[in-house]
Order: C-alpha cells, then sequence, then structure tokens
C-alpha cells in the first residue's frame, strides 16, 4: 500500500485537513463552529477512506455521522444553548493547572506513538517487503477485471459486495446484536429525553413525587386529572 | 534535579530526526503515515476530552476518537489485503459497527445531556457535580 503522484497529494491535502479541522474542533469558543469543524473533519477522513480504496465505508461515514449524528448533535446545540461561553464570559478549557497537565501528557503520547510507530512500521516493511511490491503488480492487472462503469470513464470497484458477503458470512451475529442496540438506544433517548409532563401524562412517576412537582407547577395537576386514554 | 527527565528529551531529539528522514518519504505515504494521522487525530481527541468543560464538545471530541481508529482499522484492513491475508476485509466490518455504536452512543449521550440540562441548567462538567458529597 504506497501512494504515489496524485494519490499522496490528496493524502496530504485531506490528512492536514482533518488534523486542523480537529484542532479547531477542540479549540473553537462557538460549540456550532466545533461542530461544523468536526464535520469537516470527518468529511476528510471519509476521502482518506477513499485513498484506502474503502468506498463503501467512506460513504457510511458521510451518511451516518455527517448525515445522522452531527444533525443531531447541532439539533442539540441549538436546544441546550446557553450562550455565555460564546459571548466570552465563561472559560472554555478547565482550570489552567488540568489544562497543562493534560496537554504535557498528551505531548508526550505524541513523541512515544509516533516513535512507536516508525520503529513498528520498519519492521513491519522489512517483513512484508516482497509481498508489498507484488501486490502492488497485481492489483495494476486485477482493477483491469473489474467492470467499467456507465462513461467508460472509470471502473466500479467491487468493494461494497466484498464487505457484504464478509458482513454476513462472519459477522451476522454481530449484524444482529447491533440491530437490537439500535432499538435500545432509540428506546433510550426517548425515555430519557421525556418531561416530568409527558412522564405524568402516561401516568409513569412516582405518585410522591408527581404530588410535591404539582405543588410547584399547577399545570402538572392537570395532566394528572386527565383520565387515561 | 532534571536527570530523570534526559531519557525522554533524548527520545524527543531522537524522533525529531527520524522526523526529518520521514519526511523524504512524504512523497509516498505508506500505512506508518495513515497510522500516524489516525494517533494525532486520537490525541486531539483525548485533550479534548481532558481540557474542554462544555460537554457536547466532549462528545465531539470522543467521536474524534473513534473516528481515528476507524482510521486505523481501514488502514490495517488495506495493509493486509495486499500482503494476501485472506479475510482482510474484516478492520473495514469491524469500522461499521464502530460507527454503529458510535451512533447508540451520540443519541443516548445526548439524550443525557437534555435531561440534565432540563434539571440543572447548565452543561458545564464542574458544575454538575451531584455525585460529588
Amino acid at each position: 500500500m504506497i501512494l504515489s503522484g496524485w494519490e499522496s497529494v490528496f493524502f496530504w491535502i485531506f490528512s492536514i485537513a482533518a488534523i486542523f479541522a480537529g484542532l479547531l474542533t477542540v479549540m473553537a469558543r462557538n460549540t456550532i463552529h466545533s461542530a461544523l469543524f468536526l464535520i469537516s473533519s470527518l468529511v476528510s477522513v471519509a476521502a482518506l477512506f477513499i485513498l484506502l480504496q474503502a468506498e463503501f465505508i467512506a460513504g457510511v461515514q458521510i451518511l451516518v455521522y455527517v448525515g445522522g449524528v452531527m444533525v443531531l448533535f447541532l439539533f442539540v446545540i441549538m436546544l441546550v444553548n446557553v450562550g455565555s461561553e460564546e459571548r466570552g464570559n465563561e472559560e472554555i478549557f478547565n482550570r489552567p493547572r488540568q489544562v497543562t497537565a493534560s496537554v504535557i501528557f498528551c505531548g508526550l503520547l505524541v513523541a512515544v506513538l509516533i516513535g512507536a510507530l516508525n520503529t513498528g512500521y520498519a519492521g513491519f516493511e522489512r517483513r512484508d517487503e516482497a509481498k508489498l511490491q507484488a501486490s502492488a503488480a497485481a492489483r495494476s492487472t486485477r482493477d483491469q477485471d473489474l467492470a467499467t462503469s456507465a462513461t467508460g470513464a472509470s471502473r466500479i470497484t467491487n468493494d461494497t459486495s466484498r464487505i457484504g458477503n464478509s458482513l454476513y458470512r462472519f459477522a451476522s451475529l454481530p449484524f444482529e446484536i447491533a440491530s437490537v442496540l439500535l432499538l435500545v438506544a432509540i428506546i433510550g433517548s426517548v425515555m430519557l429525553a421525556r418531561t416530568l409532563k409527558q412522564e405524568a401524562s402516561v401516568d409513569d412517576v412516582d405518585p410522591e413525587v408527581l404530588r410535591k412537582e404539582a405543588a410547584i407547577d399547577p399545570e402538572l395537576a392537570e395532566v394528572q386529572s386527565e383520565p387515561a386514554a | 534535579m532534571f536527570t530523570p527527565f534526559i531519557p525522554a528529551f533524548a527520545l524527543l531529539f531522537q524522533e525529531a530526526g527520524r522526523f526529518a528522514v520521514a519526511w523524504q518519504k512524504a512523497e509516498h505515504p505508506d500505512l506508518s503515515k495513515f497510522l500516524i494521522i489516525g494517533a494525532l487525530l486520537f490525541i486531539i481527541g483525548v485533550a479534548g476530552v481532558l481540557t474542554r468543560r462544555n460537554i457536547i464538545v466532549i462528545f465531539m471530541s470522543i467521536e474524534l476518537i473513534l473516528n481515528a481508529a476507524n482510521l486505523n482499522f481501514v488502514a490495517m484492513s488495506r495493509y493486509l489485503q495486499d500482503t494476501g491475508n485472506v479475510n482482510a476485509v474484516a478492520g473495514q466490518i469491524f469500522t461499521v459497527f464502530v460507527i454503529v455504536v458510535a451512533a447508540a452512543e451520540a443519541a443516548i449521550g445526548l439524550g443525557i445531556v437534555i435531561a440534565l440540562y432540563r434539571n440543572k441548567e447548565t452543561i458545564l462538567i464542574d458544575e454538575i457535580d451531584i455525585l460529588k458529597w
């Protein structure tokens, strides 16, 4: 897997974009700006996935992360926006000592990780050098076997079908568990986000608590007095 | 008094020298470059979790961490495809599951944030200290 030519140019563009957008996500004062920078970081990583010939993952990344999760984030930011951070009245980071400690920790982590990755990869390279060169040659001939697209300008990859095959052959049980997990997440988030009024209207509150709260908020008592459907 | 730190400084300088060599290989990025980008994204996410006060930004930093892990998975999967491993797509399947779990986690976490904001009127983590006594 050695990129060259335009691939390496795009690699550097998108990796630098991903890292800078990530940094700005952490440092932006406005939470909405943070979310938008995170979106651009995720899109850059999706482009890196395409360079790694994982087109399906890149598509899923954009559809699920950018289209789903980040929109959810933006909705929640707008629901709970406090505003004092953006106006500059609030400190956005923790106390200076905590920030110093964690930045030092992260700096050490950078040094150690990059050193370890370089030495570790040198070993990989020594072991697999012949295989890597053979596969670079084999890949160009194998790509010729793929079907051409309708315009004939490019070739259609079989990445998605390979993932589908592997997913159902080797990971069908985790796939089913994932669907249960998503169901639980939906039910859980609906339960968590209900207000006391909504809970009272379906008669799902401890009567003791409800009596106490109804004394403060008369609207709750009305909800309670309505007959349950 | 700085004696215990000398090995760490020596390591840093050694890494700086290695970085200069790596720059010459930059026009042909390989697996190690992708792993380094993943490591940097991971560390940015960790720094965000450790330093920010806003709980929503902390959630976004967690997404960044998961995304760095995804990048490592996909890069390794591509490397294994090139070295002739039979089931090399496994890394990409892991990535699909990581994305699923991240979506579930975001939904639950943001539900908790909304419930918390309704009760405490704040999303700054140092003001949410009900468990502390």
